[in-house]
């Protein structure tokens, strides 16, 4: 996070998140890179259901409840309907990538010319802790209490090269959050997506491997060590795809 | 008010016969409705439809006791004698009907020899309106140049104007058939 | 003269007069043709139109285009409503307007291809988790499906609720003249997303006092309740029995009770046009002696009896006897309906309620 710049103007107060969740971060990423787009006053936010349904009284922007995994859709005819309006769909990956699939997936498979920024903390944070698909094998969640069993509900899911690989979208990435320098390059993710989206590119996907301290039950200091030991590895950082700016 | 069923093979264009009768009634002031059967009722290659005609309101669209049937294979043939109301008619192409058709006594079975006609106007296609000349005669609700009229309005609307002088051919034909 | 219109085109063509923005929608049959036509007709027309993943995936649509002020549609048929009762009641809770035509088809499940009114309970009741409630308009002729699309929109708007449209297979199957209002230009609601954070936090389901705003939507739903109910009366005054049948039994019915009344017969119909709010001011005008009130429908078991039963009591009707004929699949016939009259009259029938 850029430490000690000033927080963005929409921001109205801190989002309550648990201490160390990674949510904070990726909002306040989301808000400077609105900001400094000059996207502050022509801007749209798709919450989802999940830790981040916090988000609406928190924000000064027009934040949409969208329906549990289907930002997708929602966000589809939203964009369609107000081409010049920066439209950003934060979701879970429980939302994202689970319940939502299918409208994640289609989004992006037509194409459509909004931002999905999808927040992969390995677990239904808000419910409880449940397994996702973004779970790794063995890890131990409420509903996988003797750890992940990937034979029975097959390995970790990664959406974004799915996407990269499959649809003609404009930009794919993955970013972190445990350097300093990881928060600046996953900003930069960030900024480039909505970038894609403003020039007409296409479709736009960050996903940012996000710490959940008090599910994963570690400090918010060894959440991060688990996420470069265990996460890193399965879930490569970097650009996936990017078709370039007009 | 006046009832009448089209039926026949689907292709031999009977729902679009049964749509212009009932277009050709709007035309001349009346009140029309077109009820095609759908869905389960389709298979097995078979179409029908409901055409209803009145100076007043038209309260069930649906078939209840036809005056005339219009049938173009013997399936529909078979499916629908029993349902023409006492006093009604059988309207069939003999060239296809060619089962035993003296079923009810109370049924006046007219046969128009449609595919000889057709092929005769070189125009095997166009045997749903020659048929459909014959229905207007028997009818008598409306005079020939009535319904030629209304029938060349709805082609020329939906932009087939092109077929206007040989479905007036087969129209006449069909007409003076009976 | 009116041109022979297909009932589900003539809705398509009605949505576009009225000022629809977008539409979204999967096929099934009996309603597909609403959205084939719109394929098209919503492009020429300057209008959008997504064809969905599913009808789920197509509500969804609807609800992200309501929330930035678009008049939008989506049309759909038995299941295809089912898949969609998620999106209703998130709409229903953001107070959005939309509005959704169910060409009915017949039965539970996959249910039929053929016409029919099994969803009367569904729509009425709203199929959704929660207390909300759909406004619910039933045609019984192409024209008249015409003119409630038109209105649905207007309604839609004025009371920020959804509006079903609830018609059957047969009735958007089928031809019938119509005339076709004019076409409106209707700019996006204002009262909606525009970017700017002109309306603050709205809808916020998280921080609303949810027992205040469900008494607020008492408020709108007893004020609907009074403005909204639509009917056509028949014969009541001075009926010994009274008829009650919606959409295209409701024009079978009517022709009965024509022909009935012709012949001295002390027949009555109410068909109710809105079947939510249900048109309990009909019940004003009935024969204070009326001896009993019979329910047709295209369905398994009397869904609208119900209603007729519930007003009846609220009406001072409560110990009048109520009968159920149920319509096999399809146009009612006037002879099997004519028969079960009879035998209702000729008491060889148990009332319902
Ligand atoms: C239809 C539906 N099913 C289930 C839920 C319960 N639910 C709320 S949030 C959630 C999971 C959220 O997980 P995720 O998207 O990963 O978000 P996180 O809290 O981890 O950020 C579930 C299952 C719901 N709200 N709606
Ligand atoms: S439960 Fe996890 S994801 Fe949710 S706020 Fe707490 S730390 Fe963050
Ligand atoms: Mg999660």
């Amino acid at each position: 996070m850029a430490k000690g710049k000033k927080a963005p103007e929409k921001i109205l107060r801190q989002v309550p998140f648990c201490p160390g969740c990674g949510h904070g971060i990726i909002v306040r990423l989301v808000m400077e890179c609105i900001e400094e787009l000059g996207y502050n006053d022509n801007v749209l936010i798709g919450k989802p259901v999940g830790c981040a349904s916090l988000l609406d009284n928190n924000l000064a922007v027009d934040t949409f409840t969208g329906a549990h995994g289907r930002n997708g859709a929602s966000m589809t005819t939203i964009k369609r309907l107000k081409p010049d309006m920066l439209v950003v769909s934060y979701q879970g990956d429980g939302d994202c990538y689970n319940i939502g699939f299918s409208e994640t997936m289609n989004a992006a498979y037509r194409n459509e010319k909004f931002t999905v920024i999808a927040v992969n903390n390995g677990n239904f944070g808000m419910t409880g802790g449940q397994m996702a698909w973004t779970s790794m094998p063995g890890q131990k969640t409420s509903t996988s209490v003797n750890g992940r069993n990937v034979e029975l509900s097959g390995m970790p899911i990664r959406v974004p090269e799915m996407i990269a690989h499959s649809f003609d979208t404009a930009y794919v990435a993955r970013g972190a959050l445990f350097t300093p320098a990881e928060i600046n390059k996953t900003k930069s993710y960030i900024k480039k997506a909505m970038q894609a989206q403003i020039d007409g590119v296409g479709h736009s996907l960050v996903e940012v491997l996000s710490p959940c301290p008090t599910n994963w039950g570690l400090t918010p200091l060894a959440s991060m060590e688990r996420i470069v030991n265990e996460l890193v590895p399965y879930f490569p950082l970097g650009e996936i795809k990017n078709k370039g700016g007009k | 008010m006046k009832e009448i069923v089209f039926a026949g093979f689907g292709g031999q264009g009977v729902l679009t016969a049964g749509l212009v009768l009932s277009q050709v009634a709007l035309f001349s002031g009346k009140k029309a409705t077109w009820m095609p059967s759908y869905g389960p009722a389709m298979r097995g290659g078979t179409a029908n439809c409901t055409v209803k005609y009145s100076d007043s309101r038209i309260y069930s669209p649906g078939q209840e006791a036809p005056d005339v049937i219009m049938a173009l294979n013997i399936p529909s043939f078979n499916k629908f004698i029993n349902m023409v109301k006492p006093g009604g008619v059988m309207l069939i192409d003999s060239d296809i009907v060619t089962c035993d058709t003296s079923v009810r006594s109370d049924v006046k079975v007219v046969k128009i020899p449609g595919t000889t006609i057709a092929n005769e106007l070189k125009n095997p296609k166009a045997l749903n309106i020659i048929m459909l000349g014959a229905m207007v005669k028997l009818m008598g609700d409306f005079s020939e140049k009535e319904a030629i009229d209304g029938m060349n309005d709805m082609f020329g609307k939906k932009g087939k104007n092109k077929y206007e002088e040989a479905n007036t051919a087969a129209f006449k034909k069909g007409f003076a058939s009976v | 003269m009116g041109d022979m219109v297909k009932g589900n085109i003539a809705m398509g063509e009605a949505a576009i007069r009225a000022g629809m923005h977008i539409y979204c929608g999967y096929p099934i049959t009996p309603s597909s043709e609403v959205m084939e036509y719109l394929s098209w007709r919503a492009q020429e027309a300057g209008r959008q139109f997504i064809q969905a993943a599913n009808e789920g995936e197509a509500m969804y649509m609807v609800y992200g285009a309501a929330s930035v002020g678009s008049r939008v549609l989506t049309a759909s048929s038995g299941l295809g409503i089912s898949l969609k009762q998620e999106g209703v009641t998130y709409m229903a809770a953001a107070d959005y307007p939309a509005v959704m035509i169910n060409v009915c088809r017949y039965g539970d499940g996959l249910g039929s291809l053929e016409s029919g009114q099994t969803d009367y309970k569904r729509e009425t009741r709203g199929g959704g988790n929660g207390d909300y409630r759909n406004i619910v308009l039933s045609p019984s002729t192409v024209q008249e499906a015409v003119d409630l699309v038109y209105l649905a929109f207007d309604l839609s708007e004025k009371y920020r609720n959804i509006v079903v449209i609830l018609t059957e297979g047969a009735l958007g199957q089928m031809m019938e003249d119509c005339e076709y209002p004019p076409v409106k230009e209707v700019p996006f609601y204002d009262w909606a997303f525009d970017g700017k954070y002109t309306h603050g936090p709205y809808p916020s389901q998280m921080a609303v006092d949810l027992h205040a705003k469900g008494m607020k939507n008492n408020e709108k739903r007893a004020l609907i309740t009074e403005n909204e109910q639509r009917w056509e009366a028949v014969g009541v005054e001075d009926a010994e029995y009274v008829l009650f049948a919606y959409g295209i039994p409701g024009r079978v019915v009517l022709g009965i009770v024509d022909e009935l009344r012709k012949k001295g017969e002390k027949v009555g119909i109410i068909r109710p046009i809105s079947l939510w709010p249900f048109p309990q001011k009909a019940f004003d005008s009935i024969n204070k002696n009326v001896k009993g009130f019979i329910s047709i429908e295209t369905a398994d078991s009397g869904q609208m009896l119900e209603d007729v039963a519930l007003y009846a009591k609220k009406k001072g009707f409560g110990n009048v006897p109520c009968y159920f004929i149920s319509s096999p699949p399809g146009v009612p016939k006037s002879k099997y309906v004519l028969e079960n009259f009879e035998a209702i009259k000729a008491g060889k029938v148990k009332e319902v309620f």
